[in-house]
């Protein structure tokens, strides 16, 4: 099927436009385009144009001075902090569950891939409030680490558990399908010509997946910056220490400093127009390497 | 070298794949394993090979009179060539021949100069030597078919396992390559075991042929005998001869 779509796109790309079996009149392409692109302009660009006509209305000098407040800056290094606990290891799990679920076969293997995604059914702050309630001061365990002394919730282990519940199924989810579709053969001639596990992993499956595994790092971590009902529950919000860049955007605003306020939110705007350029970019390599191995397949008929 | 199968049963659930199969292939055969799909014949060389592990019980392999029932793939060194040749999409053509010696452990990997002059052999032996910096995805299906042949030879096998070689491929370049694999044989005398659903080509190219049908060996034999003198009602559908 898929191979049919992409056959056909390879076809358009090549003949110039053919009339489409489906045109539809003039008018009917003009009402959906606006509609569509007048959509994508009131609710996506132009808040983000606010963000920065905001971030900058009082000059570029209490931009930078907003930044560069030392609760501000506490909070982005501990999300810097967070992310990069949370990445690799949401990356190390997705890995493992998607081998697990495209290369073997077992009883609840579906009830599996459901539980995989639960995370983005359950609100986040539900997300949360799992681990204040295992965690916390009145929690299951709580008792038990209060007498070794171990601090789980407002403080960063709470945070690093919260975003890692909520960012877990994307890296999952993205190679899954692809390592479904992909098959094993490629790993079993690895095999037979003598490559252990690992080395099959690393030298045959990860190229493999390569672009869809980035495609869901860079999801990942986009989320986990960005996390804010999860992380406000367990976080308790202590100033400079456990809050992170969406807590402090919150408490800014809420003191009335929207010049700091939006200041600080423009970085997680940014951050995520970055992470839209990476996912075009990626998506536009993939699409050139399925264009480059459909013209090869094309010649093939020469023996 | 030879292989010898004894008792083999595989059951996928409730699927009984292999009843109870017997085969015996002396040393510098060539050995069709023919079948309608569905008659276990992959399944047995997937056993073979080591790719799949029979049921427990008291089947076991031998190479050479060795017992492999419980070795791994590579242990029991099968060259195996996939039916849709499987070949590395990241990797040269060259880079998917060298790989199964770079993948050796240090102490049995020999010298990169070793490596080079093995893979040129190879790559002259099947013709490719023009295209070695090329990828896969940029070869024809016959092309890739010898690519994949020459990178199961490339670890020196005792014995080499095709999976369904001719399949995919259209009737002219089937046809050559039959002969080159014929003439390939005829010169190294390497124990060989080819799966296929077409009796012309296991009757064309097979010194001996072994017809099986649901899970179990209907006949041994060579191909004149297989034609003249078929076991039974089974084999004598299959081949189309009381038509």
């Amino acid at each position: 099927m898929a191979g049919i779509i992409m056959g056909a796109r390879v076809a358009a790309m090549r003949h110039h436009p053919v009339a489409a079996a489906t045109s539809d009149p003039w008018w009917v392409k003009g009402i959906v385009l606006t509609l569509g692109l007048s959509f994508v302009a009131l609710f996506l660009v132009l808040p983000t144009c606010v963000v920065f006509h905001e971030a900058f209305r009082r000059g570029f000098g209490v931009y930078q001075q907003a930044l560069q407040d030392d609760v501000t800056r506490r909070a982005i290094f501990l999300t810097l902090t967070v992310s990069a606990i949370v990445v690799p290891l949401n990356t190390i799990f997705g890995l493992a569950a998607a081998w697990c679920v495209s290369r073997f076969q077992f009883r609840g293997k579906r009830l599996l891939v459901s539980l995989i995604e639960l995370p983005l059914w359950v609100s986040p702050v539900i997300g949360g409030l799992i681990y204040v309630l295992l965690f916390g001061a009145q929690g299951i365990f709580g008792p038990w680490l209060q007498t070794y002394n171990i601090q789980i919730i407002f403080a960063l282990p709470g945070i690093v558990l919260a975003t890692l519940f909520v960012t877990f199924p994307f890296v999952a989810r993205t190679i899954i399908p692809q390592m479904e579709a992909q098959g094993y053969a490629e790993e079993e001639a690895a095999l037979t010509l003598g490559a252990s596990g690992w080395r099959t992993f690393f030298l045959i499956t990860l190229p493999k997946i390569k672009w869809s595994l980035i495609y869901g790092i860079i999801l990942c971590n986009a989320r986990s910056m960005g996390e804010f009902g999860a992380v406000s529950v367990v976080s308790g919000h202590i100033r400079g220490r456990t809050n992170t860049i969406p807590l402090q955007i919150e408490i800014l605003y809420n003191e009335y400093q929207f010049a700091a306020a939006f200041a600080v939110a423009s970085l997680l705007c940014l951050l995520a127009i970055l992470t839209l350029m990476m996912k075009t970019w990626n998506e536009w390599h993939t699409e050139k390497q399925l264009l480059l191995a459909q013209e090869a397949f094309h010649q093939e008929s020469i023996p | 070298m030879s292989v010898h199968v004894t008792s083999i049963s595989k059951t996928f659930g409730k699927y009984c794949a292999l009843k109870r199969v017997n085969l015996d292939i002396d040393t510098g055969e060539l050995v069709a394993l023919l079948g309608p799909s569905g008659s276990g014949k992959t399944t047995l060389l997937r056993i073979i090979a080591g790719l799949e592990f029979p049921d427990d019980g008291e089947g076991a392999i031998y190479f050479h009179g060795e017992d492999v029932t419980l070795r791994s793939a590579y242990q029991r060194r099968a060259g195996f060539v996939f039916q849709n040749y499987a070949l590395f999409p990241h990797m040269t053509v060259a880079d998917n021949i060298a790989f199964g010696l770079h993948a050796r452990p240090a102490a049995t990997r020999p010298p990169q100069e070793e490596i080079d002059r093995r893979v040129s052999e190879l790559l002259q032996l099947i013709q490719l030597d023009q295209h070695h910096r090329r990828f896969p995805a940029q070869l024809s299906g016959g092309q890739r078919q010898r690519v994949a042949l020459a990178r199961a030879l490339a670890i020196e096998p005792r014995v080499l396992l095709l999976d369904e070689p001719f399949g995919a491929l259209d009737a002219k370049v089937r046809r050559e390559l039959r002969r080159w694999l014929r003439k390939f044989h005829d010169q190294t005398r390497l124990t060989t075991l080819f799966v296929t659903h077409d009796h012309e080509e296991a009757f064309e190219l097979a010194d001996r042929v072994v017809v099986l049908s649901d899970g179990a060996v209907q006949q041994v034999g060579k191909p004149f005998q297989i034609r003249d003198e078929p076991a039974n009602e089974m084999v004598q559908n299959f081949l189309g001869l009381n038509i």
